[in-house]
């Protein structure tokens, strides 16, 4: 009988909670909006200071309002409204409070603390939010290092580092990769000092985000990467070599696309890409019969991205007499929608002997490799880009 | 023979105990841990993820056999999803309606050379097609393998990208759900193997070109029913058995997995009933024999609406199928049981889903009968009965209110108050005759099972915004 009726108390409470809860609630967010709204209606003479901060500022309720609205607008905030939101934060106060919640603060209420704080990318903050990075707990640890992400700027991707530094991997690499990608993007010079110390583990978190902040400005320092042990960081040099001079990098990016280690002749094939120059032809001939089914798409997509010599390409393409090469080439071809053109290019080319013509349509019409060997180039240009 | 049924019920009135206490305790695990999400919640924006550059590309794959009436909302709806790079791969599976030429007319498709690499055998593949207006949609047109994990391994096999989220065409994701259900991936890509998101019912809600305009229950009590079940299971049990590391089933209509674990486990076992449930176990049998530190999880945002069985006659089958599919995985892998080797799987959750979610059919419907046997040979305490009766009512509803409290704590989904005295109202009512209306048709999958029936029987469709805005016949089933 007992406990039928507990049974019997304990839906009533779970009944009477819901109800309450949706009452609270109804209400609560009435209040809240009626409040944003007047809040919304005086934006201007709020953010200037016209209204007294004190009259919402010694209200919880407001203040989380208004904290909440300065911290959405700044999402979407261009220069100058940045820096005028920037300055209510800083006249009005919230800033200290954020930064004493954040370094107070215990558990989720920590948590939110460093968010907001990152948020407003003030860089006062960055001293709280460093220390939220060598808390105890995990969570904490994260919402720190998102803050700092928030802010991106090359003072917090610093602050990130130094403690990586000092106290190794202590989050989950993702999340620490995102916040540096968004924080060094700026100025990636600066992990190059921390890479040459780092350990393994966190040299591999940093190649990997140098690969991808990597500028044509540190490609000259990056070439001492090229035959690194990490190939996260032959990797990294790999892609910051897309944006150097064709000279400099195609000699370098051919002889990674033999790289051992298949993303690394991935990414080297995506810069020769990029790089759009004749000479490069030959190694993304090479990286079409790459063993490495991406690293073959990538090079199809390269040789046609190429956008020049695309009879003499795709010849030569079927000279490799590589099925799977071939395979990738037609893909790529189809997925850029260019097969017609190549098959138009092809019937009209004055450059090639009739058998050599017919074959190359017929290999277009059915997909599959001559039987016999093509007759030779009458012209090429492919042969002439030799580098 | 009195005997006998004084200890049947003994055992039957101890089943029901412990099966209770655990779901009890299941209650407050979820609870405990969706709060915790809702606070981890805080601290991430999922259009922050949006914008991350490391974020891995995830082929969809979505199995279509006959669904002309849902697949081109349901295409639209994946390819509005948010997320950084997506393939989505749609698998004709030798659908004898109209859903290939659905598809060519509403996205332009061309046939395309693709990356095929039939690693996983499936049913000869017809054609492969691209769409000219996005090219993200990649269309596999095949012959039918009889099964829906004939057409995964399909996708399987043209899928370009590190993970692969499987999608029913019958469903329909939340804008942002790819990036929640990403959220456990990106924060530990290594331990991380598979990730369950949240299936709902979508049966009266408003579906405007593929996207959920508005929410709200079912107008028909057995569709409405089903709400509680999919909150019941979603909410309380896959949260608490994630929080576990002991999640056994990601619904095959919405779950994402590594490809590369995927293809090494050998694909979908197209001869499986329940090929959601067989890969996630195939998943921790490898992984554990292995030694390897993992991790499979649910995360209750990332929310799927799918469209649940509006007649009795196709209910009936889903559930007998589903109960088939239970017995499907759980004889094969009979050996996972109690060893050491499989830590708490083998331990705590097979051993659970084999007596209370495999056997219960059986035990409750056993009960009936010695009940009802007592009662005709006079050995029933009337008192007694009535009240174990009055106390099962009263804590069975207790967990599925825990369930709809759930709901109302998190993620609040039926906004008008009145779906919510409904929901509550139908925790009261699904008790009698529902619930035993469904162990039969369990024990009835059971049977088949056993006598070798594995023929698939077609559940009837509305289509997706059909089946959202249908205002029912207007004739509310009486459960």
């Amino acid at each position: 009988m007992r406990a039928i009726l507990a049974a019997i108390v304990a839906n009533l409470l779970l009944l009477g909670f819901i109800l309450l809860r949706r009452t609270y609630r109804r209400r609560y967010f009435a209040k809240h909006d009626a409040k944003a709204f007047e809040f919304r209606r005086n934006w201007d003479a709020l953010i200037s200071g016209e209204i007294a901060y004190e009259t919402w500022r010694a209200k919880r309720f407001d203040r989380r309002i208004v904290e909440a609205m300065v911290l959405d607008a700044f999402e979407a905030a261009g220069l100058e409204e940045s820096a005028r939101l920037l300055k209510f934060l800083r006249d009005s106060g919230l800033i200290e409070t954020q930064i004493f919640e954040a370094r107070s603060h215990r558990g989720w209420r920590r948590h939110r603390a460093l968010i907001a704080l990152g948020r407003t990318r003030a860089p006062e903050g960055i001293p709280a939010l460093a220390e939220g990075l060598r808390d105890r707990a995990v969570e904490t640890r994260l919402a720190a290092l998102r803050g700092l992400e928030r802010m991106a700027c090359p003072e917090a991707a610093k602050a990130i580092l130094d403690w990586v530094a000092g106290e190794g991997l202590r989050v989950p690499a993702l999340p620490l990769q995102t916040a540096l990608i968004q924080c060094s993007a700026e100025r990636p010079q600066l992990l190059l000092p921390y890479l040459q110390h780092a350990e393994k583990a966190t040299r591999e978190v940093l190649g990997r985000v140098l690969g991808e902040v990597a500028s044509a400005a540190l490609a000259a320092d990056l070439l001492q990467f090229v035959e690194d042990d990490l190939p996260e960081l032959r990797a990294a040099a790999a892609r910051a070599l897309a944006h150097a001079q064709p000279h400099l990098a195609i000699e370098v990016l051919s002889k990674l696309t033999e790289d051992s280690v298949w993303f690394v002749r991935l990414r080297a094939v995506v810069s020769l890409g990029k790089l759009g120059h004749s000479s490069a032809i030959p190694a993304l001939l090479r990286g079409l019969s790459d063993a490495n089914r991406l690293v073959r798409l990538r090079a199809a997509e390269a040789l046609i991205g190429l956008r020049m010599d695309s009879v003499s390409i795709f010849q030569k393409v079927v000279e490799l007499r590589d099925r799977y090469a071939l395979h990738a080439y037609l893909m790529a071809l189809d997925n850029a929608g260019l097969h017609a053109t190549l098959e138009g290019e092809v019937r009209s080319t004055r450059q090639l002997s009739r058998p050599v013509r017919e074959a190359l349509l017929e290999v277009l019409r059915t997909d599959s490799l001559p039987v016999e060997q093509l007759p030779p180039l009458k012209t090429s240009a492919v042969a002439a880009s030799q580098p | 023979m009195i005997r006998f049924l004084n200890l049947s019920n003994e055992t039957f009135f101890y089943y029901y105990l412990v099966c209770n206490l655990m779901y009890l305790t299941m209650l407050i695990i979820a609870l405990k841990t969706s709060a915790m999400h809702q606070r981890r919640l805080q601290s991430i924006s999922p259009d922050w993820i949006k914008g991350c550059p490391l974020a891995p590309p995830i082929s969809i794959l979505v199995p279509a056999h006959n669904e002309e009436k849902s697949i081109c909302p349901a295409v639209r709806n994946l390819l509005d999803l948010d997320y950084p790079e997506t393939e989505i791969i749609i698998i004709n599976d030798g659908s004898s309606d109209k859903t290939l030429q659905r598809i060519q007319e509403g996205f332009c498709l061309r046939p395309v050379r693709t990356v095929y690499v039939p690693q996983a055998k499936t049913a000869p593949v017809r054609g492969l097609y691209r769409s000219e207006v996005d090219p993200r949609l990649v269309v596999v047109d095949k012959e039918s393998g009889g099964s829906k994990a004939d057409a995964v391994n399909a996708g399987l096999n043209a899928a370009t990208a590190p993970y692969v989220c499987v999608v029913d065409a019958d469903s329909v994701l939340e804008r942002d759900a790819l990036l929640r259900i990403m959220v456990p991936v990106l924060a530990d890509p290594k331990r991380v193997v598979a990730v369950g998101g949240i299936v709902r019912v979508l049966n009266g809600s408003e579906v405007e070109g593929g996207r959920i305009r508005r929410v709200r229950l079912p107008r028909k009590s057995i569709e409405a029913i089903q709400v509680v079940e999919y909150l019941r299971a979603f909410l309380i049990g896959r949260e608490a058995w994630a929080r576990g590391n002991m999640l056994m089933i990601i619904s095959g209509a919405f779950g994402v997995f590594r490809t590369d674990l995927v293809r090494t486990v050998g694909g979908y076992r197209a001869s499986a009933i329940g090929e959601d449930f067989d890969l996630v176990a195939r998943f921790h049998r490898y992984l554990r024999d292995n030694h390897t530190d993992y991790q499979v999880q649910f995360v209750p945002d990332p929310v799927c609406w799918t469209e649940v069985p509006s007649d009795f006659r196709s209910l009936a089958r889903q559930r007998s199928r589903w109960q088939k599919g239970l017995l499907d995985v759980l004889w094969p892998n009979r050996d996972m049981l109690f060893r050491r080797r499989y830590g708490r799987i083998g331990w705590l959750a097979l051993p659970y889903l084999w007596l209370f979610e495999l056997l219960a059919p059986v035990v409750e419907i056993g009960g009936l009968i010695t009940i009802a046997l007592a009662a005709w040979l006079n050995v029933l305490s009337p008192d007694f009965f009535l009240q174990f009766l009055f106390f099962g009512w009263a804590f069975a509803t207790m967990i599925s209110i825990g369930s709809v409290l759930q709901e109302e704590l998190t993620y609040k989904r039926y906004n008008d108050w009145r779906d919510v005295a409904r929901l509550v109202n139908l925790c009261f009512l699904e008790h009698f005759p529902y619930r035993q209306l469904h162990m039969l048709w369990r024990l009835q999958g059971l049977w088949q099972y056993l006598r070798g029936d594995m023929t698939w029987k077609p559940l009837k469709r509305q289509g997706l915004e059909q089946a959202s805005t249908e205002e029912g016949d207007a004739s509310p089933v009486e459960v």
